[in-house]
């Protein structure tokens, strides 16, 4: 097995091996740093509280300048900049809960905030050279310039290779001349500066094009659209943005030329987790609107919340809201600690994402007619929440993603061994080594020992659940080899299983750090919504490995295939 | 001109029904309360960081702001939060919560004024907590300096402050010179009510108090917190105030309706005893 599988938890559990090192114990926080975090925190709450008006940014369709000038001195623009840039050089985990605490008091404010330092100049962190680095960040950091990250187009979103924006190398090699445009850019209206990606080789059929990153500032030749219209997130400036003839200095480079689609995915891997961050932060806060109301809302004598239905959804918010709040801040300390996160950044997306969903669903459900009112919160927080089923890649997207990537590995491994068979003596290493794990996985299914005694049958149903995905993954490589890229139903059930995998195996490192530090009694409630998520997860895992013996896969296919024909609902029951 | 500004933490007032009292009734059970600080001592530090800048430059400090509280080790979150917040120094008196009593915290600030000389003490009229609105005072006449309570407005002059406090009737106006101690009421933060000599007469600064920018949190790392212990400053520990037991206020019955007047007359007269 390649040591390199061993620096991503969810890599490794694809290969079988439960990587306990990798998520237990449960991440801390350091004493120092929670303190800072802590006022911090209390700075956010207060300006909220005195100038931010989500109900006033919504029906306006834009934030007061007064409110992003007084976000932008509180330094909110910078907070993963190094301090000797002017930001207030937060690690992952910081950042990701001052986002939190953003995004549960203004969705609109906290969206401008992640394109902007999320994404937007996240290029010029992970990949800025050191001149770059010191043009660019101190006027980033203090808000004086916003940053948009510049991509999708027209016929490319996550299809990058779609790209039409192009950019030639002038006559005297020392600039780019950019044409193209880009859609739906979120701080286009007023972003300074752009993190655009421009194929930088000719179109040519069938060949994969050249993608390199630029920033370009705005300036000669580039220009914004009109503002979208938009279902929810009212208050963030959505923009087309234009460039023509735009000449950008060839130091603007980010990264290697070329190589912009590795720049692409890796702000993306790492942006993915903001928004994670955003939903644990409103799904906290409409979990609070939730509790509040059920038990103010009185009906046949008695609050609602004293009926069972009600309860049912109370517990399953809390549960899954648990199981989303340790899956990303365990990621969190991945990307602090440099492993790869790239597939576990995924599903805290798609799982962030889903649970907002249902959240505020169950709560405009809770709260019932005035739920579904525009003088109450509730409708303007479902329309908020519902882009992040869509942007930072559609969860449809993530989810082939996270298939396949997690696949990838497995697959290489097959076919390594395959070739090793053909030269048994130069293979021999990498023979033993599947031999081992094969035997391995034949005898016994690899053990989470590190989990507390106490989540014992949480532990057994995720070690039972790793070796079928890992066996399944294997299956379905020897079965269909490189046509399971097409394979997409198996994609989904391959990935909704690593994301119940991966919220079980936060829940129990989170939960057996709490037993450990305050015993059964003191970690009653992280105990219980552990079993209450491990038995949701199961249920959907039991589901998704029964689909792939049986299910009806094809038929399906068939339907829609005939459904395309036939252009529309076929029945009329005049 | 420096400014020395006595801040104490007190349990978080909007959380007030988080304070437990053990069956004993001995003593008020801190653990798991929320702190913040004294609102009406966070009025006293804008107060000074008004005093101490240009307002339209509020980033060129002009003076020193001396922050000090009293309290075990974790008072320090909030002596870090008022550095975030402007104050240049902080200092912390190492005591135990309920060993203090307003005559001793002043006798001790009154041997911390004398070291430190500031030119004005400037302090919350009162804590939310126990309410005493005494330190002040107290700290005044044991100095022997020029005092006044409850500041509404303040206004630097040469030498000393014209101090607004607002009265049955209308608003009184002190002139104080250093070294001086000024206890400060909630009006203190509006938009127009401090104005340091830098400051133009026509700047409104905004309502309220400013808040801690996240870089200068980071930065307020490396700002200096000195620890002095209490003995230091005050050998004779004693305290004037002895508290013989605590008990939450009863519980609120549920309110009755009435049939009509005369019933509620019959009531008032027999069940209340009110008329």
């Amino acid at each position: 097995m390649p040591a390199t599988l061993e620096q991503s938890f969810m890599k490794a559990l694809f290969h079988g091996v439960i990587a306990e090192d990798m998520i237990f114990p449960f991440p801390e926080t350091p004493k120092e740093e929670r303190e800072n975090v802590g006022v911090m925190l209390d700075t956010v709450r207060r300006f909220f509280n005195t100038n931010v008006d989500s109900k006033k940014i919504d029906q306006e369709h834009r934030i007061d300048e007064s409110v992003l000038t007084g976000l932008k001195e509180l330094g909110l623009f910078g907070l993963q900049i190094p301090q000797e840039h002017g930001g207030v050089g937060l690690s992952t985990h910081s950042y990701l809960r001052v986002m939190q605490e953003v995004a549960g008091r203004d969705t609109s404010v906290a969206v401008t905030l992640g394109a902007h330092q999320s994404i937007g100049l996240k290029a010029l962190l992970l990949f800025g050279t050191a001149d770059q680095k010191k043009r660019y960040l101190p006027a980033l950091a203090t808000g004086e310039k916003v940053a948009a990250f510049a991509l999708t187009e027209p016929g490319a979103g996550s299809d990058a290779a779609g790209i039409k924006t192009h950019a030639e190398l002038s006559p005297d090699g020392q600039s780019f001349i950019l044409n193209g445009s880009k859609i739906w850019i979120t701080n286009g209206g007023f972003a300074d500066i752009f993190t655009v990606f421009a194929r930088t080789s000719p179109a040519e059929e069938g060949k994969k094009p050249k993608i390199t990153a630029f920033f370009v500032e705005r300036g000669k030749g580039v220009t914004s659209g009109p503002s979208e219209h938009k279902l929810g997130i009212r208050g963030t400036s959505t923009t087309e943005i234009f460039f023509e003839d735009v000449v950008v200095p060839r130091e603007n480079v980010i990264g290697e030329v070329g190589k912009g689609f590795k720049v692409a995915m890796e702000v993306l891997n790492n942006g993915r987790l903001g928004l994670a961050a955003g939903c644990v932060g409103l799904s906290q806060t409409l979990v609070k609107m939730a509790i509040e109301r059920v038990q103010e809302r009185r009906a046949f004598g008695r609050s609602i919340g004293d009926y069972g239905m009600i309860k049912d959804k109370i517990a399953g918010m809390l549960a899954s809201l648990y199981a989303l709040e340790s899956m990303t801040y365990l990621t969190a300390s991945m990307v602090d600690t440099k492993a790869d996160y790239s597939i576990e950044s995924a599903i805290c997306k798609v799982m962030g994402s889903e649970t907002l969903w249902s959240i505020v669903n169950e709560t405009l459900q809770i709260a019932a007619g005035i739920g579904y009112m525009q003088d109450y919160p509730y409708e303007r927080m479902l329309r908020d929440a519902r882009i992040n089923l869509i942007f930072e890649g559609t969860n449809e997207i993530l989810r082939a993603f996270i298939a396949l990537s997690g696949m990838a590995g497995p697959g290489k491994a097959l076919v390594e061994v395959a070739r090793a068979m053909r030269e048994p003596i130069k293979g021999f290493g990498l023979l033993s080594d599947f031999a081992v794990r094969k035997a391995r996985s034949m005898l016994g299914r690899e053990r989470a020992t590190r989990a507390h005694p106490l989540l014992s049958r949480e532990a057994v149903i995720f070690e039972e659940y790793a070796g079928e995905l890992a066996s399944q993954t294997e299956a379905l490589l020897r079965k269909h080899g490189r046509d399971i890229a097409e394979m997409q139903f198996a994609q989904r059930r391959i990935a909704d299983e690593a994301i119940d995998l991966f919220g079980i195996a936060a829940c129990l490192a989170r939960t057996s750090r709490a037993i450990e530090k305050r015993g059964e009694e003191g970690a009653r409630r992280e105990i219980d919504l552990t079993t209450v998520f491990t038995a949701m997860a199961h249920k959907r895992l039991r589901q998704n490995a029964s689909d792939y013996q049986k299910n009806d896969d094809e038929l399906r296919k068939a339907v829609a295939v005939r459904a395309y024909q036939d252009g529309a609902y076929p029945f009329d029951l005049l | 001109m420096k400014i020395l500004v006595p801040l104490k933490r007190v349990a978080d007032p909007d959380n007030a029904n988080k304070v437990k009292i053990p069956a004993s009734g001995a003593t008020i059970e801190t653990t798991g309360l929320e702190w913040k600080p004294n609102p009406f001592d966070e009025y006293a530090l804008e107060a000074a960081l008004r005093l101490t800048e240009d307002g339209k430059a509020p980033k060129v400090r002009a003076g020193e702001v001396v922050v000090v509280t009293f309290g075990p080790k974790e008072t320090e979150t909030t002596l870090r939060a008022a550095l975030a917040t402007g104050a240049d120094r902080a200092i912390r008196v190492d005591a135990a919560d309920d060993k203090l009593d307003g005559h001793l915290v002043a006798r001790a600030l009154k041997a911390l004024v004398e070291r430190e000389k500031p030119d004005l003490v400037l302090m919350g009229k009162q804590a939310v907590d126990g309410d005493s609105n005494q330190v002040g005072q107290i700290l005044a006449e044991q100095l022997d300096y020029p005092m006044a309570t409850f500041a509404a407005t303040m206004k630097e002059e040469a030498g000393g402050l014209l101090v607004g406090r607002e009265v049955d009737g209308g608003v009184i106006t002190l002139r104080v010179k250093f070294p001086a101690v000024v206890t400060v009421d909630l009006r203190i933060v509006a938009p127009t009510s401090v104005y340091s000599m830098k400051t133009a007469p026509a700047f409104k600064y905004n309502d309220g108090v400013r808040f801690a920018a996240l870089p200068a949190i980071m930065a307020a790392k490396k700002k200096p917190l000195a620890e002095v212990k209490l003995a230091d400053l005050a050998a004779d520990q004693g305290l004037r105030v002895t508290y013989h037991g605590f008990q939450a206020p009863p519980a609120r019955k549920a309110g009755i309706k009435v049939k009509d007047v005369t019933d509620l007359v019959n009531r008032l007269k027999n069940e209340a005893k009110a008329l």
